[in-house]
C-alpha cells in the first residue's frame, strides 16, 4: 500500500532539504542570476495589419482561408467549401454561430458516428497574426472533438479576434476553460524517414473563414 | 552490450548513419531558420532560463502552489518518489477502472519508469499513438531520439513491419504508411479506457498543464477516454501563465524548427458541466526519481532546467555518429549524458559523462543555457572518486609526477631530452586505443626556437 501523503512530504521534505544544502555553494559560485522575468513589449502590430499577416501565415502553416463579408456571403461560402472537399457528413459545435450558417449540421453526435463524420465545423475564440494560429476555448463552445476527429476543420473566425502575437493571445484567453487549444495548420509528422505527411490524426485539411463585419 | 560496442554496432551501420545525418543535419538547419524570426533569441533564452532558476530556488513552493491550483480545477494529484511508485499509482488506477487499454501520447518521463512494462504485468495493454512510438512499439524497440523516436529505421523496414503487423499491402509511400496507422489507431482510441500523457508545463499560478504536439494523438488521449493520467517530473513546474509564452517561443524552435507546433493543448483540471466535452478524470502524477537531489548544488541543479526539445542531440558530434541507442540510456545524447547518471545513480551510468569531446556545441544551442560540459567534468569527477583500489592509485601517482615535471622547467627538459633519445612514448592505451599517438619530435620547439634566434642573429 503506498500512502501517497508520505510521498509528498519525504518529496517536499527532500527538495528543502537539497536547496538547504545548495545555499553555501550558490554562495561561492555567481548568485544566481537575477534577470527580469518581464516581458518587454515587442512592436504592436496595428489592426489593419492584422489580416494580411495573419493569412500571410496561414498559408505558410499549409492551413487554408476565405475572406467574407456578413453572415449571408459567410454561409454561401461555407457550403461551397464543403462540397468542394465533397463533404456530406458535417459535424458542428454547439456555436449559435455555426447553427445560423449551417442549419443541418449534425450535433450531439456519438463516438462513433463523429469518426465517419467527413468534416467539422466550429468557431474560434482568437487567431494569431505572428503564428497563423487558432485558439479554441471550451468554456465557449464545444468545439474539442468537432475540430479534431473529422478529416477536415473548418474554423470560422471574426477578424475582430486576430490577436497580434502569442503574448496578446495568452493575456487574453478565457483560463476558466478546462481545455484551451492552440491549432496552427493541418495535423502532421515526419516520422518517417522525414517525409512530411499532413493529416495523422488530426484534420489533413483546415480551413479558416474569415468573417469582416458588414459595414453599417 | 557494453557503451564501447554498442558505438561499434552503430559506426558499422551504414544506413543508421545516414538517416542520422540526414535528421540532424535538417533539424538543425532548420532551428537556426527559425531563430531568425525571434527578434532576441539571446533575450528569450536569459528570460527562461531566468525563470526556471527562480522556479527551482523555490520548487516545493511552486510545486505545492500548482498542487492545490490543480486541486481546485479538479484534479486529483498524485506524488511518487520514484519510478516504482508511480508505476504503481498508475497501475492502480487502471485496475480500480478495470481498465484493458490505455492510449499513449509520446511522453519520456513514462519511458524513463519503464511504465508500459509494468501496466503489461498487471493484464492492461498500453498502445502508444505517436506515429514514431508506434512504429517502435510494433517492432518491439525503445526511442532513439527525444523528438523523432524511430529515426533510425527506414520507409522500407516500417513498410515490411506494417505489413506483417497490420496486414496491409506493401508500399513504399509515406502517406498510406500514415493512413494505415491512422486507420489502426482510430479503432484503440474509440475503446481504450485511460489515456496517458506527459507534460510539457504546468503552470503553478492557474494548476494548467501544457502538452505541445504535431500529429492530434496527444489531443485525441487527453479528450477521447474517460480518464486522462498525466506523468510529470517535478521539475516541469513554472510560475505564471504568461511565463509560457518565451517557453512556446524557444522549444518548438529548439526541437523541430517549427515557429510552433500543431497543437498545443492547455488543460486546466476537468469538464466543468457534465455535457462538456472532455474525461470525467484528471489525474496528475509528480515524478521526483531522484530530481531532488538534484538541487543540491547550482551545478547539477541546472539540469532541471531541461525542456527536451532534443537540440543538443542534433548538435552533438558523436550523437550524430553513433545515434540513441549506443548511449543505453532513456535519454540519449548530450543530455542523456548528465540526466542519467543523477537519476538511476553514476555507478550504473559512469560510462555516460564520457560519451563526449566536451566540444560545448550542445551548451551553445541549449534554449535554457545549460552548461552541459560543466556537468559531465563534474560527473566525471564523481566516476573517479567513486572508482577504489589500483586504478585510482595510479593515476593518483601519475598525476603527483606529472605535476612535479610541469612545475620545474629544467626538470621537465630534462625528462624530455631522455624521452626523446630513448623514444619513449608514455603508457596512455585509453588514449591511443583510438587515436594515434604521434612520436616525440627529434627536437623539442624550444631547442628549435633557441637555434631559430641563434640563425637569425648570424644572418
Amino acid at each position: 500500500m503506498i500512502r501517497t501523503d508520505d510521498a509528498r512530504g519525504q518529496i517536499l521534505r527532500s527538495i528543502r532539504e537539497s536547496l538547504a544544502a545548495s545555499v553555501p555553494l550558490d554562495a561561492m559560485a555567481h548568485a544566481p542570476r537575477r534577470h527580469s522575468t518581464h516581458v518587454p513589449p515587442g512592436p504592436s502590430l496595428q489592426a489593419p495589419d492584422l489580416v494580411p499577416r495573419f493569412t500571410e501565415q496561414l498559408s505558410a502553416v499549409g492551413a487554408q482561408w476565405t475572406l467574407v463579408r456578413g453572415e449571408v456571403e459567410a454561409a454561401r461560402a461555407l457550403r461551397r467549401i464543403l462540397s468542394d472537399a465533397g463533404a456530406k457528413r458535417v459535424a458542428g459545435s454547439d456555436a449559435p454561430l455555426v447553427a445560423r450558417l449551417l442549419p443541418e449540421r449534425l450535433t450531439d453526435l456519438s463516438r462513433d458516428e463523429l469518426f465517419i463524420c467527413d468534416a467539422g465545423v466550429t468557431t474560434a475564440q482568437w487567431g494569431i497574426a505572428e503564428t497563423g494560429t487558432l485558439v479554441l476555448e471550451s468554456a465557449r463552445e464545444r468545439s474539442r472533438l468537432a475540430s479534431l476527429v473529422p478529416p477536415m476543420h473548418v474554423a470560422l473566425l471574426s477578424t475582430s479576434r486576430i490577436c497580434a502575437s502569442l503574448a496578446d493571445a495568452l493575456a487574453r484567453v478565457d483560463v476558466a476553460s478546462h481545455a484551451v487549444t492552440l491549432i496552427t495548420g493541418p495535423s502532421r509528422t515526419s516520422d518517417i524517414e522525414l517525409t512530411l505527411v499532413v493529416g495523422v490524426h488530426g484534420p489533413q485539411v483546415v480551413h479558416i473563414l474569415l468573417l469582416e463585419e458588414e459595414a453599417q | 552490450m557494453t557503451f564501447e560496442g554498442g558505438v561499434r554496432a552503430a559506426l558499422a551501420d551504414v544506413q543508421l548513419r545516414g538517416a542520422l545525418r540526414q535528421a540532424t543535419t535538417l533539424f538543425g538547419d532548420r532551428r537556426g531558420t527559425a531563430l531568425a524570426s525571434v527578434p532576441d533569441w539571446e533575450g528569450a533564452r536569459e528570460r527562461a532560463r531566468a525563470i526556471k532558476d527562480e522556479t527551482l530556488l523555490h520548487l516545493d513552493r511552486y510545486l505545492e502552489q500548482f498542487t492545490s491550483s490543480a486541486e481546485r480545477a479538479g484534479a486529483r494529484m498524485h506524488w511518487a518518489r520514484d519510478a516504482g511508485e508511480a508505476c504503481e499509482i498508475i497501475g492502480r488506477i487502471g485496475e480500480v477502472l478495470g481498465a484493458r487499454t490505455v492510449v499513449k501520447s509520446k511522453s519520456m518521463a513514462t519511458e524513463e519508469i519503464h511504465l508500459n512494462a509494468a501496466l503489461a504485468r498487471r493484464g492492461i495493454e498500453p498502445i502508444e499513438t505517436d506515429l514514431g512510438e508506434y512504429i517502435i512499439q510494433l517492432a518491439g524497440e525503445t526511442p532513439s531520439h527525444i523528438v523523432v523516436p524511430a529515426i533510425h529505421k527506414t520507409k522500407a523496414q516500417i513498410a515490411a513491419l506494417f505489413a506483417e503487423k497490420l496486414g496491409i499491402a506493401p508500399t513504399d509511400d509515406a502517406a498510406a504508411l500514415t493512413a494505415a496507422a491512422r486507420q489502426a489507431l482510430r479503432r484503440r482510441f474509440a475503446e481504450a479506457d485511460i489515456g496517458i500523457s506527459g507534460v510539457n508545463f504546468a503552470v503553478a499560478e492557474t494548476g494548467t498543464i501544457l502538452i505541445l504536439e504535431n500529429e492530434g494523438n496527444a489531443r485525441l488521449t487527453t479528450s477521447l477516454p474517460r480518464t486522462h493520467i498525466a506523468l510529470m517530473g517535478i521539475e516541469k513546474v513554472i510560475p505564471r501563465f504568461a511565463d509560457l509564452e518565451v517557453f512556446l517561443q524557444l522549444l518548438p524552435r529548439s526541437g523541430t524548427g517549427q515557429v510552433l507546433t500543431a497543437y498545443q493543448s492547455l488543460l486546466t483540471g476537468v469538464k466543468r458541466r457534465p455535457e462538456d466535452e472532455g474525461p470525467d478524470e484528471l489525474h496528475i502524477v509528480l515524478l521526483d526519481n531522484g530530481r531532488s537531489r538534484m538541487l543540491a548544488s547550482p551545478v547539477t541543479r541546472q539540469s532541471l532546467a531541461c525542456i527536451r526539445c532534443g537540440a543538443c542531440l542534433n548538435a552533438c558530434p558523436v550523437y550524430r555518429q553513433i545515434g540513441g541507442h549506443a548511449y543505453d540510456s532513456v535519454y540519449p545524447g548530450p543530455i542523456g549524458a548528465i540526466l542519467t547518471p543523477q537519476l538511476i545513480g553514476i555507478e550504473r551510468a559512469a560510462h555516460l559523462p564520457y560519451a563526449s569531446s566536451l566540444c560545448g556545441a550542445c551548451r551553445d544551442v541549449c534554449p535554457v543555457k545549460i552548461d552541459i560540459p560543466a556537468l559531465l567534468l563534474h560527473l566525471r569527477a564523481q566516476v573517479i572518486e567513486q572508482r577504489a583500489g589500483k586504478s585510482r592509485l595510479l593515476e593518483r601517482v601519475a598525476f603527483r609526477c606529472y605535476a612535479a615535471v610541469m612545475a620545474r622547467p629544467r626538470l621537465y627538459e630534462w625528462t624530455m631530452r631522455v624521452a626523446r633519445i630513448l623514444r619513449i612514448v608514455p603508457p596512455l592505451p585509453a588514449w591511443t586505443k583510438w587515436r594515434d599517438l604521434r612520436p616525440l619530435a627529434p627536437r623539442s620547439f624550444r631547442e628549435e626556437w633557441r637555434v631559430g634566434l641563434r640563425d637569425e642573429g648570424v644572418s
